[in-house]
C-alpha cells in the first residue's frame, strides 16, 4: 500500500484504466447525449460546457461517442489479445511440450511470424477474412500470437525438466493431467505479463485499423474510426481528431504503465 | 596455425552461407505464410476482390469466372497455385492486380521510391534525436534531467502514429502553413511523414542505443578515462558511441520492417503513394495478388537490410570477425577448463 502511495503514476494510470472499462461496460452512465442522434442545429461546436468535446458535422455529441465507442475499441482489443495468447499457447505448449522436429518447425514458423511487421499480418489476414470488428481483432492477434508461442514455449521448456514435474511424472501421473496441472500455472506468469503489455499495443493495433477503415462500419464509434472522421474537418474542426486520439494515447499510457507493474517492474 | 588460401576461402563462405541460406528461408516463409493466410481462411480471394469491385455487378457464369481465375493466376488446386506463383515471383512476375489489372510489380516499383525517401529520413530524424538526447543525458550532472530526458523517446511508441500525424498537420500545415499536408508532389512533402514515423521507430532506437551508453558508462574503461581526466564530450564521441553502436545497429533490421508496417498507417494520414498507401488500398480492395506482392517485396527489402547489418559487424567490431570469434570462444573454454 505504501509503495502505491509514493508513486502517483501507478494511482493516475489504475484510476484512468478503471474509467475505461467503466466507460466499457456503462457508457450510459457516462453519456450526456445519444451518440448516433445530432442536433443539426449544434453541428461543429467546438469544445464547451454543453458539449464537452464539441460535435461533429451532424451535431452529434462528441464525447458521448467516444464515451460509446469505448466498447468496440477495448473488447476488439481484449479480444485480440485473446486470441493471440490462444494460439500462442497451444503452439508454445506443443511445440515445447513435444520437443524435437515438431518443436524445431514449429519454431521456425514462429521466427517467420514474429519477421513480419504485426501491422502487416493483420492487413493480410483482413484482406483474407473482410472487414468488422472481429476480422479486425483475430488480425492483431495472430499478429501478436507469434511472440506468445515462444514465451510460452521457454516456459514449457523449462518447467518440463522441473523436479516437481519428473516427481509427478515418476508416481504415475499421466501427461495431460501433468499439463494441466503442473507445467500450464508454472508458465502463465510471464505469459500474463506479456498478455498486459499487449493489451496496450492491441488497442494501438486495433484503433490504426479502424482508422485506415476496416474496422466496424460506420456510425459505430470506434476511436480510430472518430480520428479518421475527423481529418476531414482537420483545417475547421481540430477537436474532431484531437480529442479521440488523445483519449486513445491516454489510455495506452495507463494501461502501458499498469503492465510494466504487473511484469514486476518497479 | 598457418593459413592457406583454401582454408581462408572455406571460411569466408562458412559465413557467407548460413547466412544467404536465411535470406532464401525469410523470403520464401513469409511468401508461403502470406499465401497460407489469403487462401485458406475462409473466402474466396477472387469473389471477394470481385464483389468490393462490381458490387452487384458482380459475374457469376462459370465460364467467366474461370477466365478470369486464369488470368489472375487464382486457376488450379491451391497447390498449384502455390508453386506456380512461387515460381513466377522468383522470376520477378509479381502477377496481375485484380483491381486495377496492372501488373503488381510495376505498382510496387512505382511507389518504392515514396515510401523509401520517408523511410530513411524517418530512420535518420529518429537517430540523430536519439543519439542528442542521449548525449545530453550522458553529459548532465543533474540526476532529475537525466531521468526526465530518459522517459520522453519511449513514450512514441504509444503515441498511435494517426494521431501524431494529424497534430502535425494541424499545425504545421493549416496552423502555421509552412509544409505541405498531403501528396508527393512538393519537394517538401516528406519532412511531416517523416516525422511521424521517426517517433516510434526513433524510440526503439534510443531504447537500444541509451541502454548501450549507460552500460558503457559503468564499464572499467570509462572510469579510467575519468580519472584520467578526459572531458565527457571526449569521452562520449570518441570512446562510449563506437561501443554503443554496435548494439544498435543489430535492431536496425528489426526497423526496417516497423518503418514497412508504420508507413501502412502514416501514408494513409497524409495522402502519398507508397507502399503503405499501396497495401491498404489493395487490402481495402481485398486484391490478394496485391497483397503477396508486397509481402514479397518488403521480405526482400528486410533480408537485404539484416544482411548488410550481418556484414557491417565485422567494418565495425574487429572482435566479431569470425577469425577473431573463434579465438574467443577457443578462450573462454580454456578459462573454464582453469576455473573447473
Amino acid at each position: 500500500m505504501k509503495t502505491l502511495l509514493t508513486r502517483p503514476g501507478m494511482i493516475v494510470s489504475a484510476l484512468i484504466v478503471i474509467a475505461a472499462l467503466a466507460l466499457t461496460f456503462a457508457p450510459q452512465l457516462f453519456a450526456t447525449h445519444d451518440p448516433y442522434e445530432g442536433i443539426p442545429a449544434d453541428q461543429l461546436q467546438p469544445p464547451s460546457a454543453a458539449h464537452w468535446f464539441g460535435t461533429d458535422a451532424l451535431g452529434r455529441d462528441l464525447y458521448s461517442r467516444v464515451v460509446y465507442g469505448a466498447f468496440l475499441s477495448l473488447a476488439t482489443a481484449g479480444l485480440a489479445v485473446v486470441v493471440g495468447v490462444a494460439i500462442g499457447a497451444v503452439v508454445g505448449l506443443v511445440s515445447g511440450f513435444i520437443g524435437g522436429r515438431v518443436d524445431f518447425v514449429l519454431m521456425r514458423i514462429v521466427d517467420v511470424v514474429i519477421a513480419v511487421p504485426s501491422i502487416l499480418l493483420s492487413l493480410i489476414v483482413v484482406a483474407g477474412l473482410g472487414f468488422g470488428a472481429v476480422p479486425v481483432a483475430i488480425g492483431v492477434g495472430i499478429g501478436a500470437a507469434g511472440s506468445f508461442a515462444r514465451v510460452t514455449r521457454s516456459q514449457v521448456v523449462r518447467v518440463r525438466t522441473a523436479e516437481y514435474v519428473e516427481a509427478a511424472r515418476s508416481m504415475g501421473v499421466r501427461w495431460p493431467a501433468i499439463l494441466v496441472r503442473h507445467v500450464f500455472p508454472n508458465s502463465a506468469r510471464p505469459v500474463i505479463a506479456l498478455a498486459a503489455l499487449e493489451v496496450g499495443t492491441a488497442i494501438l493495433a486495433v484503433s490504426a485499423l479502424s482508422f485506415l477503415g476496416f474496422g466496424a462500419a460506420p456510425p459505430a464509434p470506434e476511436w480510430g474510426a472518430l480520428v479518421s472522421y475527423g481529418r476531414d474537418f482537420l483545417a475547421t474542426a481540430w477537436w474532431l481528431s484531437v480529442l479521440p486520439g488523445a483519449v486513445i494515447l491516454v489510455v495506452v499510457l495507463a494501461v502501458n504503465r499498469l503492465a510494466r507493474a504487473i511484469g514486476g517492474e518497479r | 596455425m598457418k593459413q592457406t588460401g583454401d582454408s581462408r576461402a572455406r571460411r569466408a563462405l562458412r559465413f557467407i552461407a548460413p547466412r544467404l541460406f536465411q535470406f532464401v528461408f525469410v523470403v520464401w516463409a513469409a511468401y508461403t505464410v502470406t499465401f497460407l493466410l489469403l487462401h485458406l481462411l475462409p473466402g474466396d480471394p477472387l469473389i471477394a476482390a470481385l464483389s468490393v469491385k462490381g458490387g452487384d455487378a458482380t459475374p457469376t457464369d462459370p465460364a467467366e469466372l474461370s477466365e478470369l481465375r486464369a488470368r489472375y493466376g487464382l486457376d488450379g488446386s491451391v497447390w498449384d497455385q502455390y508453386v506456380t506463383n512461387g515460381l513466377a515471383a522468383l522470376r520477378g512476375d509479381l502477377g496481375v492486380s485484380i483491381a486495377t489489372g496492372q501488373n503488381v510489380g510495376d505498382m510496387i516499383a512505382r511507389a518504392l521510391p515514396n515510401t523509401a525517401i520517408v523511410a530513411v529520413l524517418a530512420l535518420l530524424i529518429g537517430v540523430v534525436v536519439s543519439l542528442l538526447i542521449t548525449y545530453w543525458a550522458f553529459v548532465t550532472r543533474a540526476g532529475w534531467l537525466r531521468n526526465t530526458l530518459l522517459q520522453i523517446p519511449p513514450l512514441g511508441v504509444a503515441i498511435p502514429a494517426f494521431f501524431s500525424g494529424l497534430v502535425l498537420v494541424s499545425i504545421f500545415a493549416y496552423g502555421l502553413g509552412i509544409l505541405p499536408s498531403s501528396g508527393t508532389r512538393n519537394p517538401l512533402s516528406p519532412i511531416l511523414p517523416a516525422i511521424t514515423l521517426a517517433m516510434p521507430v526513433g524510440a526503439i532506437f534510443f531504447q537500444v542505443f541509451s541502454a548501450a551508453v549507460l552500460e558503457a558508462r559503468a564499464s572499467s574503461y570509462v572510469f579510467t578515462a575519468i580519472a584520467k581526466g578526459v572531458s565527457l564530450p571526449t569521452l562520449f564521441f570518441r570512446h562510449v558511441l563506437r561501443n554503443a553502436l554496435l548494439p544498435s545497429i543489430t535492431i536496425l533490421g528489426l526497423l526496417i520492417g516497423y518503418l514497412a508496417g508504420g508507413t501502412a498507417v502514416v501514408e494513409s494520414v497524409f495522402s502519398r503513394d507508397g507502399i503503405g498507401r499501396l497495401t491498404v488500398d489493395a487490402v481495402l480492395a481485398r486484391d490478394s495478388n496485391v497483397v503477396q506482392g508486397v509481402v514479397i517485396v518488403v521480405a526482400v527489402v528486410y533480408s537485404v537490410v539484416n544482411l548488410l547489418v550481418d556484414f557491417s559487424y565485422g567494418l565495425t567490431d574487429p572482435r566479431t570477425r569470425p577469425a577473431a570469434l573463434r579465438r574467443r570462444v577457443q578462450d573462454a573454454r580454456n578459462q573454464a577448463v582453469v576455473e573447473r
